[in-house]
């Protein structure tokens, strides 16, 4: 049941388990996997459940038809409530850090600044994070992406960037071995990846922590203001339960992703006297330019994503800059679900894609999106972007497309219904852009943050400044749900840290 | 042991869900019951072997499949067709492993688009009697509807259909995409 990394398989649990420990983490991606780790250097009895399985990289086969459906939320299928928003999340050992392209980026000073300013979070700052985000970077091996690693598809957006002598870097990631193979959204198969399933599960695991694959946490339990446990369900494959698990606890931590750990909180019934569970989620969400080239690019081999522009971001509040754009590769059923159309002139358009460039202007977005619980308990998105925000992905959607002329594209396509085709930079100054609007083009969010935001006044955020609810002692949040606001970049880095950062309280209340 | 809900779960309501967005959807949905089931021809190639589908449902699929992925030159004998790779057979596994939700919306999709889409365009007939041309009118005419429900189905239908045709490798030398390379010796950085 359990294999040589001590990670327990759920769906080979036969018969009820009633567990007693001093704390029950949800969820084993970025967040989860440091808040098990610390509880369980410091000695604790700690467990995690995750409700997807254990994958090594033997399992990553590299093809997105077996993929899709084996590591992410819904097979790839999430969706805003509106189905304007896909929402790509991960599910399984590591989260979304299995399938993610590893890029790392520290909460920026100023995003950290208007949180304590605006947002009422307190002790949080850049000083005070400092030493968690050296020892998380040290323990993933972040580094500089050597620019031998820059494939044709980023050295595009470097050259474009440049000549338009516009602000724009290197990256950094978390990679060490790694062959270039341009696979990572489907995982990597040569261990390359320095991530929750490769380092911090196995250091929690060391440590003596238990981790429970394939068991979906579906309540978490609280009496007279204490959070008590949680109950959970082990399924097979086939997603039908196999056995009950009643876990007693003192710390609860949620860890489930800003969707995962809001849906499950509402449908617990926690506390909520303020109506703050399950909004102000933010997206981060973006759309992609294509560029057609005479060269070759052939954008799907080596490390997809290595160069970035910032020349649009900053992170002023309410700012006019709120765009970030980086490359946007997809292998072919991605690109084929992207492109406009269908038959014919899709399968031309298909044809291109060896010579394609793709980019992507994601919105360090304000808009207040809200989890809530649907149908069979499951959670439901509502995001209805604002105007000011439509603004912004316009603007970086154009940016985009002068970036592409810039470095040389002969054709330059906007993925809207219909799509809009241009053939020289000119031809962007009388663009109309209507056409970004729910359902003008196909968005894409990988980063969902927020929907149980901290910080210290109980009427205007869900947990405290220490990750802990206002109203349930014990009950932590320690994943990408506790962010005020966007982080107008990657956001993994950031949600290690701050699990670090906040990870000394969850020990002192499963101490107590 | 069993858990039951606990007092004061807030949940969204399925009907809301679905009236939220147009309610286009549980027009369709209520279509279900009345299609006609009968008369839907599966082909030599599944026999009845279907894991999820109806045989209603696995024909609008593949009528889908074959103008959504259909060639851009269609003397070209080198590119598969949609049946070649059996688009449809993916789908109905694929959609075996779905959400028993998911399922259900993506069966009111088909009964949609089979029955009513075709009103769209003005064609009176069921979407898997119509010729190719009216078939690619009424896709288009999802695909740039002002219901974002249909647009919205319309993208994911055309996702599954994709992920069913590029899957194979057969389709990989359109695209000149070399495909997977575990297994393979491969150079780099180090
Ligand atoms: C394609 C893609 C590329 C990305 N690239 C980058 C990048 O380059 N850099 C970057 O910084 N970020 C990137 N991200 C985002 C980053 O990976 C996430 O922001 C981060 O992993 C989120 O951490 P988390 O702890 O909040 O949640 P996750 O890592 O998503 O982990 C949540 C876990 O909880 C589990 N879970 C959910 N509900 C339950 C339940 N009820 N019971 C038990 N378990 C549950 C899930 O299965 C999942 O494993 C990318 C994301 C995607 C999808
Ligand atoms: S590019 Fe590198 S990290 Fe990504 S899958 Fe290939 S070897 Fe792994």
């Amino acid at each position: 049941m359990s294999d040589a990394s001590g990670i327990i398989r759920g769906r080979e649990l036969r018969g009820d388990l009633k567990l007693d420990v001093d704390a029950v983490v949800v969820g084993t991606g970025a967040g989860g996997s440091v808040a098990l780790r610390e509880l369980a250097r410091a000695g604790l009895r700690v467990i995690a459940l995750e409700e997807g399985g254990h994958h090594t990289p033997a399992d990553f086969t590299q093809r997105e038809d077996q993929m899709l459906p084996m590591l992410f939320q819904d097979g790839g299928g999430r969706t805003t409530r509106d189905l304007a928003i896909r929402i790509l999340q991960g599910r399984g050992v590591g989260g979304s850090t299995v399938h993610n392209t590893n890029l790392c980026k520290r909460t920026p000073d100023a995003i950290l600044e208007l949180w304590r300013q605006r947002y009422g979070v307190s002790g949080c700052g850049p000083t005070d994070l400092r030493a968690a985000f050296e020892s998380i970077e040290r323990d993933l091996s972040v580094s500089e992406i050597p620019a031998a690693m820059r494939n044709a598809n980023n050295d595009v957006l470097r050259l474009g960037t440049q000549a338009l002598g516009w602000r724009g870097g290197q990256l950094k990631h978390n990679r060490v071995g790694c062959i270039g193979s341009g696979f990572c959204e489907l995982g990597c198969a040569y261990d390359a990846k320095r991530n929750a399933l490769k380092v911090v599960v196995p250091q929690a695991t060391a440590a003596g922590a238990t981790v429970y694959s394939d068991v979906e946490v579906t309540r978490v339990l609280y009496k007279q203001g204490r959070a008590s446990g949680v109950q959970a369900i082990a399924r097979a494959a086939n997603g039908e339960p196999v056995a009950w698990l009643d876990v007693r606890a003192k710390v609860v931590v949620l860890a489930a992703s800003a969707i995962g750990s809001a849906s499950l909180a509402i449908r617990s019934a926690l506390p909520d006297p303020f109506a703050q569970l399950g909004r102000n989620l933010r997206l981060h969400p973006g759309a992609v330019v294509a560029g057609r080239f005479e060269r070759t690019i052939n954008g799907a081999s080596g490390v997809p994503q290595s160069y970035e522009c910032t020349e649009h971001l900053d992170y002023e509040e309410g700012s006019d800059k709120r765009v970030w754009i980086v490359p946007a590769f997809a292998h072919p059923i991605g690109t084929a679900s992207t492109l406009p159309g269908f038959g014919a002139r899709h399968m031309k358009a298909m044809r291109a894609y060896g010579n394609l460039a793709v980019l992507s202007a994601m919105v360090h977005d304000e808009t207040s999106g809200r989890v809530e619980v649907g149908p069979g308990e499951r959670p439901l998105v509502t995001y209805d972007m604002t105007t000011a925000d439509r603004v912004q992905l316009a603007k970086g959607l154009v940016a985009c497309a002068r970036i592409l002329f810039a470095a040389g594209a002969t054709e330059v396509t906007i993925a809207a219904i219909p799509p809009i085709t241009l053939r020289s930079a000119a031809e962007l100054d009388g663009l109309s852009t209507a056409f970004v609007r729910p359902h003008g083009l196909p968005i894409t969010a990988v980063h969902p943050m927020g929907s149980m935001r901290m910080g210290d006044d109980p009427r205007a955020s869900v947990v405290s400044s220490t990750g802990e609810h206002h109203f349930v002692r014990g009950l932590f949040v320690s994943d990408g749900s506790l962010f005020p606001t966007s982080l107008g970049g990657p956001p993994q880095i950031s949600i290690y840290a701050f699990a670090q950062h906040l990870s000394p309280h969850m020990i002192a209340r499963a101490r107590a | 042991m069993n858990f039951s809900a606990p007092k004061g779960l807030r949940t969204v309501g399925r009907r809301r869900v679905l009236l939220g967005v147009g309610g286009v959807l549980l027009a369709a949905g209520g279509l279900v019951g009345a299609v006609r089931t009968g008369g839907y021809d599966l082909g030599p190639a599944h026999p009845g072997a279907l894991r999820s589908l109806s045989a209603w449902q696995f024909v609008v699929v593949q009528a889908l499949a074959r103008r959504i992925a259909a060639a851009d030159d269609p003397n070209d004998e080198s590119i598969p067709s949609a049946d070649a790779v059996d688009v449809a057979g993916f789908v109905d596994a694929y959609v075996a492993e779905m959400h028993p939700l998911m399922r259900l919306d993506l069966v009111r999709l088909l009964s949609f688009i089979e029955h009513l889409a075709p009103l769209g365009v003005r064609a009176a007939s069921r979407f898997t009697k119509l010729d190719g041309a009216t078939q690619d009118a009424v896709l288009s005419w999802l695909e740039s509807n002002d219901q974002g429900l249909l647009r919205g189905g319309f993208a994911a239908v055309k996702s599954l259909v994709f992920m069913g045709y590029y899957r194979d490798p057969r389709t990989w030398k359109i695209l000149g995409y070399a495909g997977p390379l575990v297994g393979r010796p491969v150079g780099g950085w180090q």
